[in-house]
């Protein structure tokens, strides 16, 4: 196999503040949520923001995280699930602040990534609304995590190739209605890989700190890095790939040793 | 580690409450008045949306409200109702912590959920999850909010209600309270404002500015919580189970408003009795004693006093409640109401004292009470209490 054509890749975690990581060792003992990113920045180059989908994003707070981080270091910024899960409120508004919220981030921004829940499926609705969203947005390197299995077909790709908009590609326990991992690219400017774990009891009991629990082992990883990982390399300029499995600090450990298979396969 | 304090809180808890019992109440403005009794002094306990963006507020006179919002329904408001509510909310959240504090039937509730991630996961998450319950389960919905400490998550909820929530990282309390107005920070007085306002500080961000020193002057005593709140410290924890229970609270409503001093002390000393009779009955001994007087205009002064070690005597009590009374009159405004709150309460001591005799005078003042208590146990509580000359 060569390497010459394998686009670059940055690794990171979804999140960076968890208190147990310092439990688990990943930050030194001691250290405080303040002091987080600027450990975390050591590590890896990039992290994908998951508070960003519990609150509205807010352009202060955005500026006050990112005075904490390198200029080279960049960011994923999930949607507000007001606009993802939660679309009661007027969306449009919503779509407004979040706009505005983001802007500070833009320089250093990779992709919004648009999370979609699992009861999201391929229906008329849905597909208004997705196309809407995405309009909105408009501008913005973006990303969509599908969650139902109905969306999986060539249509979807089709249109998504044609927004240039990134289809993540995730792995997750292997489940009937779950959306499956795919190694397509929708956009040859940036792939998105997620690695949520394959604890398939966790996935259902509904507890977060069950649902991620799960470490990739090396053979796991050297396998996907074979089957889907150099795949898609080959298929765009560049790919952003995040652990979610952040209970007991997996997340960074197993970014850590996806990172050293990737730079293995480099030395050759 | 740093701490993380959720605060939730139901907007309009009371009309929040009683839309769920009565659909017909949704999307008109509602006005939540007390006193219908006695209809010229109704005041307004608690108002919707709709007629709070008309003008309406929290302790207006109801004539004055439905000026402002002609076409609001008002209802009287039913506090079991409410309390019962909060139950119900306490009983969803309670599973996450048991460090859980709640106001009293107003939708207030702070949880510390330190230390939990590994049961539960991230604090964001948690306050999410809560909130989704409450809503689906009870139909009511939230403003929450998470940071460090009380007093910033209290701010934070403010700064987005009536929908949302709001997440102050850690190390960033100061940052984020700096631009804010003065009125936006918990537990500073009218009277303070003013002060500041005449030092030409208007933001949170000014005061933080201002030194232990500086503010010692002004303010004595109260300038070390203005410092420390400025800058958005709390080191308060989060108290399980403060609620009404923790104290007695004896109130006196006066037939017309009074200005009289006499008429209000004649009244307190009422209470006094009141409270002293519970304080025996549950044989305990009460360390703090509160006066809080709610006048014609809606608005209440407070003030109490604390004795080492507590007491349950009657003769003592009135004493103490007077001198209270006396901190806190000084309004020209014509009293409605007054409150004798009694609280941080320690079990009664079997012991006699061993070395220092009880004086006389207190021995006849216990047999006094003891007498008294026994009249109205006989016939009737009210029967006999102290005079007031």
């Amino acid at each position: 196999m060569t390497n010459d054509k394998l686009c670059p890749v940055l690794i990171g975690t979804s999140g960076y503040s968890y208190t147990e990581w310092v439990d688990s060792g990943f930050y030194p003992q001691g250290t405080r949520t303040p002091g987080m990113l600027a450990l975390y920045a050591n590590v890896f180059p990039i992290v994908e923001l998951n508070y960003t989908w519990y609150q509205m994003v807010r352009a202060e707070a955005i500026s006050r995280m990112i005075s904490k981080a390198p200029e080279s270091f960049q960011f994923a910024a999930k949607l507000t699930r007001t606009l993802t899960h939660e679309r009661d409120r007027n969306w449009q508004q919503e779509l407004k602040l979040y706009r505005e919220g983001i802007q500070p981030l833009r320089k250093q921004l990779a992709a919004i990534l648009v999370q979609l829940p699992p009861d999201f499926d391929w229906s008329r609705k849905n597909r208004y609304y997705l196309a809407h969203l995405l309009d909105g947005l408009h501008g913005f390197p973006l990303a969509v995590e599908f969650r139902h299995i109905s969306w999986s077909r060539d249509t979807v790709f089709a249109e998504l190739e044609a927004r240039r908009v990134t289809m993540v590609t995730v792995d997750a326990p292997s489940m009937p209605d779950l959306f499956p991992c795919l190694d397509i690219v929708t956009n040859p400017e940036l792939f998105f890989v997620r690695f949520h774990g394959r604890n398939i009891q966790g996935w259902q009991s509904g507890n977060m700190q069950k649902k991620f629990d799960y470490s990739y082992s090396e053979e796991e990883l050297n396998e996907w890095n074979q089957s889907h990982l150099t795949s898609l390399r080959r298929k765009a300029e560049r790919g952003i790939v995040f652990f979610n499995n952040h209970v007991c600090a997996q997340a960074p450990e197993n970014g850590r040793l996806l990172q050293t298979i990737i730079q293995k396969q480099i030395d050759g | 580690m740093d701490r993380s304090i959720i605060h939730f809180n139901i907007t309009d808890f009371a009309v929040a409450v009683e839309r769920l019992c009565d659909s017909s109440l949704q999307r008109i403005p509602l006005i939540v008045a007390s006193g219908e009794g006695v209809k010229a002094r109704t005041l307004v306990f608690d108002m919707s949306e709709e007629a709070y963006q008309d003008g309406v507020r929290k302790g207006m006179r109801l004539s004055l409200a439905r000026k402002y919002c002609r076409q609001a329904r008002v209802i009287a408001p039913r506090p079991p109702l409410y309390r019962k509510a909060m139950t119900a909310i306490v009983k969803r959240v309670v599973p996450y912590t048991p460090l859980v504090e709640q106001g009293e039937e107003d939708g207030h509730l702070f949880l510390d959920v330190t230390g939990t991630h590994r049961l539960f996961g991230p604090a964001p998450d948690i306050a999410w999850r809560l909130r989704k319950e409450v809503q689906n389960d009870l139909g009511l919905d939230p403003v929450w909010s998470l940071a460090s400490n009380k007093l910033v998550s209290k701010v934070a909820s403010r700064m987005v209600r009536p929908f949302g929530e709001y997440i102050v990282g850690a190390g960033e309390e100061d940052t984020f309270l700096a631009p804010l107005p003065l009125s936006m920070l918990p537990g500073v007085t009218a009277d303070e404002m003013h002060i500041l306002e005449d030092f030409n500080v208007k933001w949170i961000g000014q005061l933080a500015q201002l030194s232990r020193k500086q503010l010692l002057v002004p303010f004595q005593r109260r300038g070390a919580y203005l410092y420390d709140a400025s800058r958005g410290r709390d080191e308060s924890g989060v108290c399980p189970g403060k609620i009404k229970n923790d104290r007695i609270v004896e109130e006196y409503i006066f037939e017309e408003d009074t200005g009289s001093y006499s008429e209000v002390r004649s009244a307190l000393t009422r209470l006094v009795h009141e409270i002293g009779r519970v304080l025996r009955h549950k044989g305990i001994v009460g360390q703090r004693l509160g006066v809080c007087l709610s006048y014609g205009d809606g608005k209440k002064t407070c003030r109490s006093v604390s004795r080492k070690g507590g007491c349950d005597n009657d003769f003592i009590l009135r004493n103490l409640a007077l001198s209270v009374l006396d901190k806190a009159w000084g309004r020209r405004i014509r009293v409605r109401s007054c409150a004798l709150i009694c609280d941080r309460f320690l079990p009664r001591s079997q012991q006699q004292t061993l070395f220092v005799m009880q004086n006389r005078k207190e021995l006849q003042q216990k047999k006094i009470i003891t007498a008294m208590d026994m009249v109205n146990k006989q016939f009737g509580d009210g029967s006999i209490y102290l005079g007031t000359s």
